[in-house]
């Protein structure tokens, strides 16, 4: 148990920059406001079946592509659908999608940078592989997953997780590198602990807070991906509600009633946004580089 | 210089072996068996076997990516399933006009990025510098299909000033510059934020050296310090960043062409894809993989070239 405590209390030193940062953003009101836009939006998605006016599948030929205003607050999409219901539903799928892609990504990427760190002989290989993943355009993922497993959920959250795991592992593995430095992974070797024991209990515990961070800030640009992806109708298939998808139903309509896929790519665009805002005023914080 | 290179070369390999695997595996994906689509509907069981020998399907797998692999190096990329024309010249007359936009786009996103993220750099902390960055961070958080949804939207459509759809001819032609204009402003656009911001953070990084304080001691103007001392070797990160930046830039290049109707490999991939035309999307992943490849070894080689200070270490 008193190994643990070891574990814990440097656990505790990674987390003592919580208030620190909470205060930093009361000073940054821009990035105050993206974190409250995003919690809202959150928020809004999970609670979209209760607070959505109408049913996101209940088509009406006779009101498609009705302007704002009236009954439907943000107009009606082209097979008469509440657009503003449909936009929530949108935002649940492509928030969910974006968090179960992250989750792949951490996956595959903390593995590699872990695997990089502990076993010292595996670091070259693995990270040559990091790097080439790194440079390859993430929307060729995309593709390739959609014309290898078809297009649909499994091969968009594999897409995007693999474009997202490359830079977490180089997180991962430098954080892990440092970790290794500490007395007590030795002391966990001496008492004769397994490998997979010291790096689940050790590395992987000590490593987790800024590698977890580190994740939350790719959630931006996998949502953006994962709306491209949409757009191009390599996302999931109508009718499911989906940002990306929205915007591209929009298209065809675009000069007759462009508030469909308006509204829905300045919703992307706003959380989006906000996650980038995010990302740069801790960025700032934690990079001491960037410091004035 | 030239070891190093050669190097790169070498270790591309591997890389490009990966590519062609995925490549191979997606026409494993075919639910149909060719040897009995070649034997047609009146062939026999006897016919079929004696197919699959002549194509090699009866060979073990590993056998049969040899076989692949073969094929592709002699140029054979196998025939589209919905129109049966050839994959490769399906993709040669697509690689052309995707790197025409390319170009087109480049052309003027990076002066114009570099010299805002140098005039920001310049005047740090200051109005015009936030609203560079400002723009970047806009840049960076647009859905490119957005801007392009909003040229044509605008651009084309209510002011009519530029064609809806498609090629209109070479770059040089008065028509061809007029249809290139909307998908290379789109693509150019979003690739503005990224090269403002880098260099801005390479310029800033220089000014602070010793040798800029001495370009300034000595008497040197500005305009000099900033062009002839810190322009110079702010640009060789920039440069690149740019390379790396390419992927994306590809990525923008599938979404524009996909909206203006712009003939290029781009389009060719999402519309095999959704039309599970498996020949023709495993030849477009190809290509716009090894296109990849072959810009990152290009970046490498100008990498070299442009910062002397790499040259001297490596001779």
């Amino acid at each position: 148990m008193s190994t643990d405590t070891t574990a814990l209390q440097t656990a505790n030193t990674a987390g003592a920059s919580r208030p620190h940062l909470l205060r930093h953003l009361a000073r940054d009101p821009l990035a105050l406001i993206a974190l409250i836009f995003l919690v809202l939006i959150v928020v809004a998605a999970i609670l979209a079946p209760v607070l959505a006016p109408f049913d996101p599948y209940d088509t009406n030929l006779r009101m498609r592509l009705r302007p704002p205003g009236g009954d439907h607050l943000l107009g009606t999409d082209t097979q008469g659908r509440d657009l503003l219901t449909r936009l929530l539903y949108g935002a649940r799928t492509t928030l969910a999608l974006g968090f179960a892609s992250i989750v792949v990504g951490s996956l595959i990427g903390t593995s590699i940078g872990l695997a990089a760190a502990f076993y010292r002989r595996l670091e070259g290989p693995l990270m040559r592989l990091v790097d080439i993943l790194l440079s390859f355009p993430s929307i060729l993922f995309g593709l390739a997953l959609a014309a290898m497993l078809g297009v649909g959920m499994d091969s968009l959250v594999i897409a995007l997780g693999l474009s997202a795991a490359p830079p977490i592992a180089r997180v991962a593995r430098a954080t892990a590198a440092s970790v290794m430095q500490a007395e007590y992974m030795d002391a966990g070797r001496v008492i004769g602990l397994s490998d997979s024991a010291l790096i689940r209990r050790y590395l992987l515990r000590n490593c987790a807070a800024p590698i977890v961070v580190y994740c939350s800030l790719q959630f931006g640009e996998t949502i953006l991906l994962a709306a491209a992806l949409g757009f191009l109708g390599l996302g999931l298939q109508p009718p499911t509600a989906e940002l990306g998808s929205i915007a591209a139903e929009g298209r065809s309509f675009i000069f007759l009633a462009p508030h469909v896929s308006t509204a829905a790519s300045l919703l992307i665009f706003m959380i989006v946004l906000s996650c980038n805002l995010l990302g740069d005023a801790f960025r700032d914080l934690t990079d001491p580089k960037l410091q004035r | 210089m030239t070891r190093q290179l050669l190097w790169r070369l070498l270790t591309s390999i591997p890389v490009l072996l990966g590519v062609l695997l995925v490549g191979f595996l997606m026409l494993q994906v075919i639910p149909t068996d060719p040897a009995t689509i070649i034997a047609g509907p009146s062939g026999t069981a006897a016919e079929i076997e004696d197919i699959r020998r002549q194509l090699g399907l009866d060979a073990p797998i590993m056998m049969q990516f040899w076989f692949y692999l073969l094929r592709v190096m002699q140029g054979d990329l196998g025939r589209s399933i919905i129109n049966n024309a050839p994959v490769a010249g399906e993709l040669m007359t697509a690689l052309g006009p995707t790197i025409e936009l390319m170009v087109a786009s480049l052309i003027w996103a990076v002066p114009l990025g570099i010299l805002l993220g140098t005039l920001a750099a310049m005047r740090r902390g200051q109005v015009f510098d936030r609203a560079v960055t400002a723009l970047s961070v806009a840049g960076v958080s647009v859905p490119a299909f957005w801007v392009g949804l909003l040229l044509l939207q605008f651009a084309a459509f209510r002011w009519q000033l530029f064609p809806l759809q498609g090629r209109g001819g070479p770059l040089w032609t008065l028509s061809g510059l007029h249809h290139v204009a909307l998908p290379a402003l789109t693509l150019g656009l979003i690739f503005i934020g990224p090269v403002a911001r880098m260099t801005r953070t390479a310029v800033v990084e220089v000014l602070g050296a010793d040798f800029i304080r001495t370009a300034r001691a000595k008497g040197a103007s500005e305009f000099r310090v900033v062009t002839r001392h810190a322009l110079r070797t702010a640009l060789i990160p920039v440069v690149t960043l740019i390379g790396l930046q390419i992927g994306s830039l590809l990525g923008g290049a599938v979404i524009a062409e996909t909206i203006f109707g712009w003939p290029g490999i781009g389009r060719l991939a999402v519309g095999s894809i959704v039309s599970s035309d498996f020949p023709m999307a495993q030849g477009c992943i190809l290509v716009l993989a090894c296109g990849f490849i072959v810009v990152n070894f290009v970046v490498d080689a100008l990498y070299g070239l442009l910062d002397p200070r790499i040259r001297s270490k490596v001779r």
